[in-house]
């Protein structure tokens, strides 16, 4: 079709490099060469590749002869030269290479700088530069000082001898020259950017007051008595050692706190491992820890502080989060024991005594209650539930005592039915607990466990009914039997009671 | 040599000390030549003082000397009739005759150079005055036909000499021991403090010697020109020589007591020393004593008293105030520290840390034995970073000056101060202060 520049030309694309086949052909070209030292039937059968082999064998060369021909000779010449520093025509003599001309400028010349001069005329004096104790004589006077010894104010101030003039401190010249210089160059016109004049102001900037204080405070420095040096040196060694004091007591009670109260001492460099559950838990636990913390610890409001302010809006904030607080120990003892750190509720699921555990299992089974499964364990939920097991361990101890009072009362009936009748009906008198009676009379029926489950007394009602009657609620398809167990009356405490009473009697 | 922002224009630089006059290039590191700057003379006979005039007008004058005798050979050979006198007084030049004198045995007799081919660099002391200076610029350019001149301070040249810019000089010669604040190459003239100590420690050794003690009689202090023979003798023994009578009766009063005074130095020099950590009699009674032998053949022992000589560098002893002050109706001679208190407290309070800090100690009298140590314990106490330099070469530290003149006349960027011929011609004498601040 067409060649590849139409094609570049009608894309609008630049003109391509140079092609990569030219280059290709060059380097065979160059290293056909033989390298000096190696023969040519060896170089044919090696080809250009091994370059070790060249160099080994190269021709050892000699250093090279030093030059001292007559080419690097250096001419010298006495002669006299002009220095550029000078107004005059004095020409001193030194030895110069020939080669340099003699026309040349004196190397030297260069380092006659002189820092710009500021002068003023009366008008722009009288204008600006007026102030009180100073006279325009005194002034050019200073101008001039400071000109001839280059800025130099101790040499000023050494050198400094007005005629009639007032005895003028360094920091007077010194305010005064800034002064002078600042005023020109703020009120002339400026050739320059602004930022090299802003720089040329600063370096006459000199704060006089400042100064003076500084020169009061060095001679002060330097008028103390060798007693009161030893003596500053006694009291800043003193600070130090109070400081480091300050900081050791301050670690020290750091880590103890961190040992004792771990993440919740808010410290920063806690070492925990759980920091995602703490997350959750520390809000709980810090108002809880902070009460026995700053018991301990009044002299940091590091600590006390943060809790303080966020009690107020806590409680709101507590509901709206299901947030439940527990009371922090009124005089909690910081010891390791007492120390409660984070935990999961779930840990705290009660469970029952392990004595008592399959007759508690046995008697909720019956009632259809399963306390193993506590599918929420809230605060409430596990409050309720312990207080069911609770009342259920109740339950079963008293259904024990009832037993053995049962056993008792059949073993003195058998006794009594051998010595006679009356003794027996006394004791039922004085004892009062007719409900007893009435119980096992129909315990004897229906069998123990049942006999008690049923037991009619309405006589007082316990928590554990309000208890299984909230916890029925909370978990309503799942307890839909807790309504017989709310038939279950706890007279049994009463004869209990009665019964131990009567134990000690007999 | 560029590196080093040198560029030599072979000038000459000539030192004028109390002892000695000290002439060399510049950019040597020790001056070629070094005289006395003691003379002798012979006073003019009244007849014979118009020959003179005819015959040598550039070595004498018509009025005071007929004939003077300069240099390695002057002073200190014995010449009948011969007085021996000093031009300078007080670290300034008094007489500008024989000074002129010296300077040109120094370059023309000594070194064998034309003045008139170089710049000459001179050095003043500090509290030299303008009139003085003046005077020196005149006889350069009317007598010696100098090309260029520039006259310098030592403070500051003994500062160069040690390689700073600022510094406190404390130079002790033979006759004045001075403390100078040098800043950025200038002298603080407020801080300047200066007396004649040396003076002072001379004349209490020469008393030291000449009065008997328990152990030994008074010296005398006969220079070797004037004792034909001696024998040697136990040490304590009373001398036992014979007197050239030829001599003794030509002997002039000044000149023997210019050798006293020399014998005394030596005397100095060799066994007299200061002890470091102040005065303390146990201290002294713990050095071993040393023995000296005198011109006469009379040897001695000198033990805690060769120390107590260096004492009145560093403090006065209310006896010795009490003597010099019934003596000559003036207080004595400031002692070193004071010199050193009086120069800071004339400072500014900040430039006193920079000073001390760069403490620079020359001066052949800075030589004697212990100065240094003792220096830098008194100064410890009362500034505890003090930085004292002082050059361990006795070269370095008897002419400092110099040397610091060597270095600045040697410089390329020094060459544009020379007050030149044509500058004296158009501006006179007022060119001199103006230049050489």
């Amino acid at each position: 079709m067409s060649n590849s520049a139409e094609v570049r030309s009608l894309l609008d694309l630049p003109a391509a490099r140079a092609t990569p086949a030219p280059l290709q052909k060059k380097p065979s070209v160059a290293s056909t060469r033989k390298p000096e030292g190696i023969s040519r039937e060896l170089f044919s059968l090696i080809g250009p590749s091994s370059t070790t082999l060249v160099t080994q064998l190269a021709k050892p060369r000699l250093k090279q002869k030093p030059n001292f021909g007559a080419s690097s000779k250096v001419k010298w010449e006495w002669r006299p030269f002009k220095n550029g520093g000078r107004a005059d025509a004095l020409q001193l003599k030194h030895w110069a290479k020939a080669s340099v001309g003699p026309e040349e400028e004196y190397q030297f010349a260069k380092y006659n700088v002189q820092r710009p001069t500021y002068t003023y005329s009366q008008e722009e004096y009288t204008n600006l530069l007026e102030e009180k104790d100073w006279t325009k004589e005194e002034t050019d006077y200073l101008m001039n000082i400071v000109q001839e010894y280059d800025t130099r104010w101790y040499v000023i101030h050494d050198r400094y001898d007005f005629p009639g003039g007032l005895p003028r401190s360094m920091e007077d010249l010194k305010d005064r020259y800034c002064s002078v210089c600042r005023k020109l160059v703020r009120t002339r016109p400026w050739g320059g950017d602004e930022a090299s004049k802003q720089l040329l102001l600063s370096s006459f900037n000199f704060e006089k007051d400042r100064e003076v204080l500084r020169k009061k405070y060095i001679t002060s420095l330097e008028n103390r008595t060798p007693e009161q040096i030893a003596e500053e040196e006694a009291l800043y060694m003193e600070i130090k050692r109070l400081e480091q004091n300050e900081r050791r007591f301050k670690r020290e009670r750091d880590d103890l706190l961190r040992t004792i109260a771990g993440i919740e001492s808010g410290l920063p460099d806690v070492v925990e491992d759980e920091a995602q559950f703490s997350g959750i838990v520390v809000d709980t636990k810090r108002s809880k820890k902070k009460g026995g913390n700053d018991l301990d610890s009044p002299s940091t409001p590091l600590l006390s502080t943060p809790i303080a302010k966020r009690l107020p809006k806590s409680s709101a904030f507590d509901l709206q989060n299901c947030i439940t607080r527990s009371d922090p120990p009124a005089q909690s003892s910081v010891t390791k024991a007492a120390h409660q750190p984070a935990f999961l509720r779930s840990f705290k699921i009660p469970y029952p005594k392990a004595a008592i555990a399959p007759k508690v299992t046995q008697a909720l089974a019956e009632l259809g209650v399963s306390h193993t499964r506590l599918v929420m364990p809230t605060a409430a939920n596990v409050a309720l539930l312990e207080s069911l097991l609770d009342a259920t361990a109740n339950l079963v101890e008293t259904k024990k005592l009832v037993d053995k009072l049962e056993y008792d009362i059949q073993v003195l009936q058998s006794r009594l039915g051998m010595q006679g009748s009356a003794k027996m009906e006394e004791t039922e008198e004085t004892d009062g607990g007719m409900d007893v009676d009435d119980a096992d009379g129909e315990a004897d029926d229906d069998g123990r466990a049942q006999s008690v489950v049923s037991t009619r007394s309405t006589r007082k009602q316990v928590c554990i009914c309000c208890a299984l009657a909230s916890f029925a609620l909370k978990h309503g398809p799942q307890h839909r039997r807790s309504v017989s167990i709310s038939s279950v009356d706890t007279a049994a405490t009463v004869s209990t009671r009665a019964g131990t009473k009567r134990q000690r009697r007999s | 040599m560029v590196n080093y922002g040198g560029d030599e224009v072979s000038a000459l630089v000539v030192d004028i000390g109390s002892s000695s006059v000290r002439a060399g290039y510049a950019g040597d590191d020790t001056p070629k030549a070094v005289i006395p700057s003691s003379y002798g003379y012979h006073k003019p006979e009244v007849d014979a003082a118009m020959q003179d005039v005819a015959d040598d007008p550039m070595n004498s004058s018509p009025r005071k000397f007929a004939k003077m005798y300069l240099g390695q050979f002057g002073p200190s050979v014995w010449r009948e009739a011969m007085d021996v006198a000093n031009p300078l007084s007080g670290g300034l030049i008094s007489d500008f005759e024989p000074v002129t004198a010296l300077m040109r045995h120094a370059i023309v007799d000594v070194m064998r150079c034309n003045p008139s081919e170089h710049p000459i660099l001179l050095t003043e002391p500090a509290w030299n005055t303008p009139a003085n200076r003046e005077r020196m610029a005149e006889i350069m350019f009317e007598e010696f036909q100098v090309p260029a001149f520039y006259i310098a301070n030592t403070g500051v040249l003994n500062a160069f000499a040690a390689g700073k810019g600022t510094a406190l000089v404390i130079d002790v010669g033979q006759k004045m021991a001075s403390v100078t604040p040098i800043v950025d190459g200038f002298v603080l003239r407020k801080g300047l403090a200066y007396s004649a100590l040396p003076e002072l420690v001379h004349s209490h050794a020469h008393n030291i010697l000449k009065s008997p003690t328990q152990h030994r009689r008074g010296i005398d202090l006969y220079p070797h020109q004037l004792i034909a023979n001696k024998t040697a003798v136990e040490v304590g023994a009373p001398p036992q020589f014979t007197f050239r009578d030829d001599r003794v009766k030509g002997t002039t009063e000044t000149w023997r007591y210019w050798y006293e005074a020399r014998e005394v130095d030596e005397w100095i020099q060799s066994v007299a020393g200061v002890l470091e950590q102040g005065w303390n009699d146990q201290a002294a009674a713990s050095r071993p004593p040393r023995q000296y032998e005198f011109p006469t053949g009379y040897t001695a022992w000198f033990g805690g008293e060769r120390l107590l000589v260096g004492e009145h560098f560093f403090h006065h002893s209310t006896a010795l105030t009490e003597s010099w002050m019934r003596r000559t109706n003036t207080s004595p001679p400031k002692p070193i520290p004071t010199l050193i208190s009086e120069s800071l407290r004339a400072c500014d309070p900040e430039l006193r840390q920079v000073l001390v800090g760069n403490v620079v100690l020359t001066g052949g009298g800075s030589l004697f034995a212990g100065f240094g140590d003792r220096l830098q314990n008194e100064l410890i106490r009362t500034f505890p970073h003090v930085k004292i330099h002082s050059p361990g070469n006795p070269i370095e530290r008897r002419y400092g000056g110099w040397l610091g003149g060597s270095v600045l006349g040697s410089l390329g960027t020094f060459h544009q101060l020379w007050i030149s011929k044509e500058e004296w011609m158009e501006h006179g004498k007022a060119i001199v202060s103006q230049r050489c601040k």
